[in-house]
């Protein structure tokens, strides 16, 4: 059974004047690592808010269609209860964390929860170590860099130990390597844990490896949705916009040109090397 | 960025930074007390004297210093208008009665300042904030409270960033009269607040996406313990406030000229 499946969603912002998402059906699979993406303004942050109960309870607005996650339906369970099972973690790391200390902040979801102390402990505690921020627990967040500040934020999400984590373009506020560092994160969280990912980003020549399923959209719309590699090999995928990791680039441009490098569409440059590799020494 | 530098808050540890943040208040309430029940200058002085340790242990002498020199203007004035209604009352003299009595009043003030700014030197935001969560105080309150302290270091540094952009694009913020230096401030001021606004949007939807008011029985990663140091200072505080009350009832203060007098 799919652990988020939307039927048909469109959804209208208080005040727009035509649906942010219209007729969005998708299905992620537990354990799946989802990319979203697609070019700015297409509807990607307003699905993310359909995932855990922003839309339609905070933002209100008109919501058409069904969104059901971790079993539970949406449209009839307070924020509070679908926290419990989809965290999501948004662009700007800073408007995430209220506390003066990390360790507060990775407790407070726990501490709204109203978990035991020495549970609550427990589970800070191994969020911080995972996310690889356990030594700044007691630092204030204005002395963080952006890319700590992001990772106290997936940790105090992952405090919550919610079965879906989405995240909504993280690295946005980041440099390169604060951005590939969050990625190797998610992707370790993902892989050890088990924890279906969903990750709305534009990079894909980072995080295009990692990944198990790609959702593309347009205009509100989910025009390609499917097999990673078959995905971005496509013609509509780079008619869209949509940042084509350069490795595949370079293997279409090459079969255009007749070279060919083999079956399997590579997605990063390390397969795109092992292809080459493989192909001088034959 | 000097102009923000004060606004920061810093995490120190010294035995007076660890007390307990209400022990430390029930404290200042209580030199408070003191200060008011005497008008004689001897008593003040020893109130004034006493708190001196606290200062050096907390190892915060600059900052207090600052915050007393802070305190000299309101001190002046308190000083010349007691002075001044003296002067007239005892009909156009000076006597040095009326100069002890106005020091005394000065004095009292200082003290109070005094407490004062060794409970707010030596607390931490989140500290206080504990204390007040911890005092049965709406969560609502305390969460407003240390969220606030914690965006005082972010919103300055953005209204740095608008008044360089602002600055960049001709901006004059020196020069003119008050009321147009006032006005200056405006194209600052204006996009500070939409920026705030929309902060804050954004830190309700990420509040209400960790599940905020889940649970009427909210929980607490820390809670604040009494050690051996919150135990002496409230020996401290009561034998203070009982020697104070002691005094007041049974002794007849000497002022400092009958003092000196007798002694020469």
């Amino acid at each position: 059974m799919a652990i988020i499946e939307t039927k048909n969603l469109t959804y209208t912002y208080p005040g727009g004047a035509k649906p942010s998402v219209r007729d969005v059906s998708v299905k992620i699979e537990k354990g799946e690592f989802v990319l979203v993406t697609g070019p700015s303004g297409c509807g990607k942050t307003t699905l993310c808010r359909c995932f855990n109960g922003l839309i339609p309870h905070f933002y209100q607005g008109e919501l058409k269609g069904e969104v059901t996650a971790a079993g539970l339906k949406v449209a009839e369970q307070p924020i509070c209860e679908l926290a419990k099972h989809v965290g999501l973690v948004f662009q700007n790391p800073e408007n995430q964390l209220f506390a003066l200390s990390v360790e507060k902040d990775v407790a407070f979801g726990l501490e709204n929860l109203g978990v035991p102390r020495e549970e609550m402990r427990k589970r800070v505690d191994w969020a911080l170590k995972l996310t690889g921020i356990y030594d700044l627990r007691e630092r204030a967040p204005h002395e963080l860099s952006g890319g700590q500040q992001q990772r106290a934020a997936i940790a105090s999400v992952l405090a919550m130990q919610p079965e879906v984590i989405v995240l909504d373009e993280p690295t946005s506020f980041l440099d390169p390597l604060g951005a590939k560092k969050i990625f190797e994160v998610i992707y370790e969280l993902n892989r050890k844990l088990g924890i279906t990912t969903v990750l709305v980003e534009h990079r894909l020549d980072l995080t295009a490896k990692y990944v198990d399923h790609i959702i593309i959209m347009e205009d509100g719309k989910v025009v390609l949705d499917g097999e990673p590699r078959e995905i971005l090999s496509s013609k509509e995928a780079r008619l869209i916009g949509v940042g084509i990791p350069k490795a595949t680039r370079l293997y279409q441009i090459l079969q255009k040109d007749r070279v060919k490098l083999g079956n399997a569409v590579p997605l990063s440059s390390d397969e795109m090397s092992a292809l080459l590799r493989g192909v001088l020494k034959a | 960025m000097s102009v923000f530098e004060g606004l920061r808050f810093r995490r120190v540890y010294s035995p007076i930074h660890n007390l307990d943040p209400r022990i430390k208040f029930v404290y200042v309430c209580a030199i408070f007390v003191a200060a008011i029940i005497f008008w004689e200058l001897l008593p003040l002085i020893t109130l004034f004297l006493i708190q001196i340790p606290f200062v050096l242990l907390a190892g915060v002498k600059r900052e207090w210093l600052r915050s007393m020199r802070g305190a000299v203007f309101l001190a002046a004035i308190i000083f010349l208008t007691n002075f001044i209604f003296s002067f007239i009352g005892a009909g156009y003299i000076v006597t040095a009665k009326s100069v002890e009595n106005a020091v005394a009043m000065t004095l009292r003030f200082i003290v109070l300042v005094e407490s004062f700014s060794i409970f707010f030197l030596t607390t931490s935001p989140d500290h206080l904030g504990l204390a007040l969560e911890q005092t049965h105080i709406p969560y609502e309150f305390c969460f407003a409270f240390t969220t606030a302290v914690r965006f005082v270091p972010v919103l300055a540094e953005e209204a740095q960033t608008i008044m360089d952009a602002q600055k960049a694009r001709g901006l004059e913020l020196e020069g003119g009269n008050f009321l147009k230096r006032i006005r200056n401030y405006i194209p600052i001021l204006i996009p500070l607040i939409v920026g705030s606004i929309r902060r804050s949007l954004e830190l309700a939807e990420a509040m209400e996406s960790r599940a905020w008011g889940a649970t009427k029985n909210r929980t607490n990663l820390y809670v604040l313990k009494m050690h051996r140091g919150d135990f002496i200072l409230i020996a401290i505080t009561v034998g203070i406030l009982a020697t104070a009350i002691y005094t007041r009832l049974f002794f007849a203060i000497p002022s400092l000229n009958e003092l000196l007098g007798s002694l020469f």
